[in-house]
């Protein structure tokens, strides 16, 4: 039996194991995907045209590619700001933290898919993991306003952001499940993957039915902008900063399944109203590519496939983006992308 | 065989803290503060390392 003595002591030692596996988390901490991102943003002050987004754009938008076609110089060359399984909310924090580290744009890429500019962003405490532990340090009380947390969610969230054991916990717990996937795997056939994850996991990120879909379209019809992406319009707008909207390029699949219904060409048209008043231009590139074998799974593009998609869009800026340079040094009024809405 | 597994199992059981004594040849008794403040800090990063995701779709991302 303990006495009252060495429990404490063997507690202080506890805690001390505790406080060491903090600083160890800590120090580990700058090799996680969002850090790596935010080093990014701070390293790339004379980027001319920055791309947010989730793991749509992350697969999708190809930095080199995109360049080359838009005839953008080396030096103020595309950066992808592209975060996976992020919401706007954690988009909304990189583009100003990019913005806080100097970057001016002169164009801004927002790639989307389904409803991702209209849908509230509600989360739980247990949903702030991996990449969106980000939440947890970058400008964590500002972010607060844009999504909603239960109660006693919020307490939690008030403790844990002080604690990297539980901020950085999606890190450690990757590593263990890619384990428990690789021993899953033993004597069985491959399960296809791509740089996410398991390709079939995705599908549970689509609707469930064609009907489903279409209701959520027109539920949407009545809905405004979601708080976070109307706030970084708003901000990119007040810093003249050209907003082209892209709805990502999707797969034979999700296009046939759900954007043949006749309600997602509605609900686009009332996306582009909700655009309207910030000078968003808005690019359909859903149908961009027909070939089902350039997709990775149903949602994301394949490197083949972001490589075809950022060549065209890149085409697709290269006149506008010329001229826009020249607006920006006679202070005419930019009129990027004008051209396509 | 019995005998080892026997062991492990009152070893199991002594970490656990469902048994007060120790088995035999294992010399660390309940008063080694140090070792327990260790055993406990280990267990708090094992309960850590598999906190995981509870959600049906499970994102990992390097």
């Amino acid at each position: 039996m303990l006495s009252k003595r060495q429990f404490v002591l063997a507690l202080a030692i506890t805690l001390a194991v505790v406080a060491a596996i903090n600083v160890v988390l800590a120090l580990l901490a700058h090799r996680t995907l969002p850090r790596r991102i935010m080093r990014r943003a701070a390293d790339s002050p004379s980027a001319e045209v920055l791309a947010i987004g989730n793991s749509l754009m992350v697969a999708g938008f190809h930095e080199s590619s995109f360049d080359s076609a838009a005839a953008v110089l080396p030096a103020h060359a595309a950066v992808n700001l592209g975060l996976g399984a992020s919401t706007p909310v954690e988009q909304l924090l990189l583009f100003r933290y990019a913005i806080a580290h100097g970057m001016r744009p002169r164009l801004l890429l927002y790639g989307f898919y389904d409803f991702q500019l209209t849908d509230p962003v509600t989360m739980t405490n247990a949903d702030l993991i991996g990449n969106r532990a980000i939440l947890y340090y970058l400008e964590p009380e500002y972010a607060r306003r844009f999504y909603s947390l239960p109660a006693h969610d919020v307490v939690e969230f008030e403790v844990m952001r002080f604690f990297p054991m539980f901020v950085e916990r999606g890190a450690v717990w990757s590593k263990v499940e890619e384990f428990r996937r690789f021993l899953s795997q033993q004597g069985l056939p491959h399960e296809r993957t791509n740089q996410f994850g398991r390709a079939s996991d995705f599908s549970l990120l689509e609707a469930a039915s064609s009907q489903e879909f279409a209701h959520h379209c027109d539920s949407a019809l009545s809905a405004g902008l979601a708080s976070p992406v109307e706030e970084l319009l708003r901000q990119a707008h007040a810093a003249a900063i050209p907003v082209v909207v892209i709805e990502m390029p999707m797969s034979p699949f999700h296009r046939r399944a759900f954007y043949s219904s006749p309600s997602w060409p509605a609900y686009v048209s009332h996306l582009r109203s909700l655009l309207a008043p910030y000078d968003a231009s808005f690019v359909d590139a859903s149908d961009w590519i027909t070939d089902g074998s350039l997709f990775a799974d149903n949602l994301h593009l394949s490197a083949s496939g972001g490589q075809e998609f950022s060549r065209r869009l890149g085409d697709l800026v290269r006149k506008d983006y010329s001229s826009q340079r020249i607006a920006a040094t006679t202070n005419k009024k930019p009129r990027l992308m004008r051209s396509r809405l | 065989m019995m005998k080892t597994i026997r062991w492990i199992q009152d070893f199991l059981e002594y970490l656990g803290g469902s048994q007060d004594e120790p088995p035999p040849g294992f010399s660390i008794t309940l008063s080694n503060a140090v070792f327990w403040g260790l055993w406990w800090g280990v267990l708090i990063a094992v309960i850590l390392v598999f906190s995981g995701q509870s959600s049906k779709f499970i994102y990992i991302d390097f």
